[in-house]
């Protein structure tokens, strides 16, 4: 624990401005039943260690492919992505990864799950159960440690999701709309959630969601992207004070100006979606 | 959030209480199904035994008394056990090598897509073989002895085994394994805690689904060319119409499929006993 703290904070100290910097990334898909496909270009984005970035864009706009590529899943067709500041190439281990589905393990329990990515890190016995205690009480799992994900609500199942790729404490998490499908009362809840976790925690977010509520309530700043191919439209800063009250963020200060200012921007993406 | 949690243990709870009048019920669904069950069989066997020597000549059919005291006998006094050992060793040797290879290969395919490409209309080709049909090619090349059979057992079962492992390993979710990438697992770890765990009920479907065939391998290699086992056991009691010692012979096989079926069924319950949730951890409580 302590280590880690330690290193966290030497790597910041190496690297003080930006955890990422994304330089005029392209992504090309080569379909070979039809044309090649363009989901992403030119992308210019810098974040800052800490920050919590939520990503907005029309369907099919490449948001879910930009994650994929600051995780290293596939590489950019053109420029580069500097993580801590070296580039990105291959598998980016750095990263914690909340996919869409809940995607447990289904063979290991909560517990099990939580605890996984502790092992190919450095973690005593005791260092470990304490860690994947505090994550699945910060879940609200605690009592659910020996169930196995089958046994799970979809909402606890998210938060075992989300506590999984926490617990190891990468500096930055990517989430690729993971209350997609929840009922809005659960989406609630589990923001909320996540905003205290990530208040203790600050890691570094960066949140794809569509919906647009979601990622001015969250978000320090809003990345809005266009349509395909997605380009970075423009960036929102939200100025609300934290920590936020998800249940009554339309009564925040700044909720309302950040958001009218999101909506006028994405307003000309969806016309340009329609045709 | 911690009212939602109550309400989870709420739904639980209220789902144990469901459960328990559901079980009692079935349990006398249960009885009734098991008494009609038992009252076919034995009805069964009374009418073979009442068919025989009076309708049916005893040596096309025998009859339930004859072949008990057969099997009495063959076990206590002749050389059943004997047989039965033999068989029971070619299914021990060759049906785990056949298995063990059958999920490498599976899985070797899975993992490397040029292998698959290059070697997979060859599998499929051989496939395409009727594989008893190269017993008595094995007795060839093997021998007479042991090795001749654990080599049609191998056949036989490895085939099974590779064609599940590898659908398996294409069926996969292969988020799993990004997943565990990402988090930095690699390597034989990868293997073991990820990717088998995620294809392991299709190894079990494997598994289950050669044991039978594993036995047959056995009984058509002592077919074709034995001095001893359960097949060689069976030729040579037809072949002098000892029918109740064929019938011995036919319900010692039944027993041992049943018997591994049993112990795989086990392995496979415990080793996925993640899929079968909620009934478990509802007896728990």
């Amino acid at each position: 624990m302590a280590d880690l703290a330690h290193a966290a904070q030497q790597s910041r100290q190496s690297q003080p401005d930006f955890v990422i910097k994304v330089q005029n990334v392209s992504k090309i898909f080569h379909t070979p039943s039809q044309a090649d496909l363009s989901a992403l270009t030119g992308i210019e984005l810098d974040i800052r260690p800490g920050e919590f970035i939520t990503v907005v864009g029309p369907s099919g706009c490449g948001k879910s492919t930009l994650l994929k590529l600051i995780a290293g899943f596939s590489p950019p067709s053109a420029g580069r992505i500097l993580f801590q500041g070296d580039e990105v190439r291959g598998l980016n281990t750095r990263v914690g990864y909340v996919p869409q589905e809940s995607k447990l393990f289904p063979w290991l329990t909560v517990e099990e799950n939580v605890g996984f990515g502790l092992d190919t890190r450095r973690f005593s016995r005791a260092d470990r159960a304490r860690q994947v205690s505090q994550f699945i009480n910060l879940a609200g799992l605690a009592g659910f440690e020996k169930y196995y994900p089958a046994q799970l609500s979809g909402g606890m199942g998210k938060r075992a999701s989300i506590v999984r790729a926490l617990a190891y404490e990468p500096p930055v998490i990517l989430m690729d709309e993971p209350f997609g499908p929840l009922d809005a009362q659960t989406r609630m809840v589990l923001q909320d959630e996540l905003l205290k976790i990530w208040e203790q925690k600050r890691q570094t977010i960066i949140f794809v969601t569509h919906d647009l509520v979601e990622a001015v309530a969250l978000a320090d700043r809003v990345v809005v992207m266009t349509h395909r191919p997605g380009k970075v439209k423009d960036v929102i800063h939200v100025p609300m004070a934290r920590p936020r009250n998800i249940f009554e963020i339309h009564r925040q200060d700044g909720f309302d100006e950040a958001y009218g200012r999101l909506w006028n921007i994405f307003r000309h993406e969806l016309n340009i979606g329609a045709h | 959030m911690s009212e939602e949690i109550s309400q989870e243990s709420r739904l639980s709870t209220s789902g144990k209480e469901a459960a328990a009048p559901a079980r009692t019920r079935f349990s006398s669904r249960g009885l009734i199904i098991t008494l009609t069950r038992a009252a076919i069989i034995l009805g069964f066997l009374l009418l073979w035994e009442l068919a025989s020597g009076r309708w049916i000549e005893p040596f096309l059919i025998s009859s339930p008394t004859r072949i008990f005291t057969s099997l009495i006998s063959g076990f206590r006094e002749g050389d059943l056990f004997q047989h039965s050992w033999v068989t029971f060793t070619e299914i021990a040797i060759g049906f785990p090598i056949g298995a063990i290879a059958g999920i490498g290969l599976g899985y070797a395919f899975g993992r490397s897509r040029l292998l698959a490409e290059v070697f997979e209309p060859i599998i499929m080709a051989l496939n395409g073989i009727p594989r008893t049909a190269l017993a008595p090619l094995f007795i060839v090349w093997l021998g007479i002895g042991l090795w001749s059979k654990v080599g049609v057992v191998f056949l036989l079962t490895f085939f099974l085994n590779f064609f599940n492992t590898y659908s398996g390993m294409r069926q996969m979710d292969q988020e799993y394994v990004d997943l565990a990438r990402l988090m930095g697992v690699k390597g034989w770890k990868l293997s073991f805690k990820v990717i088998f765990p995620a294809i392991s009920p299709y190894v079990f479907t494997g598994i289950r689904t050669s044991i039978p065939f594993a036995v047959i391998g056995a009984i058509v290699g002592e077919f074709v060319a034995a001095t001893e086992g359960i097949g060689f056991f069976i030729r040579m009691s037809a072949g002098i119409f000892r029918t109740a010692d064929v019938f011995v012979g036919i319900i010692v096989l039944m027993i041992m499929v049943i018997i591994l079926d049993k112990i795989a069924e086990a392995v496979e319950r415990r080793a996925l006993r993640w899929q079968a949730q909620t009934e478990h951890v509802q007896i728990q409580g």
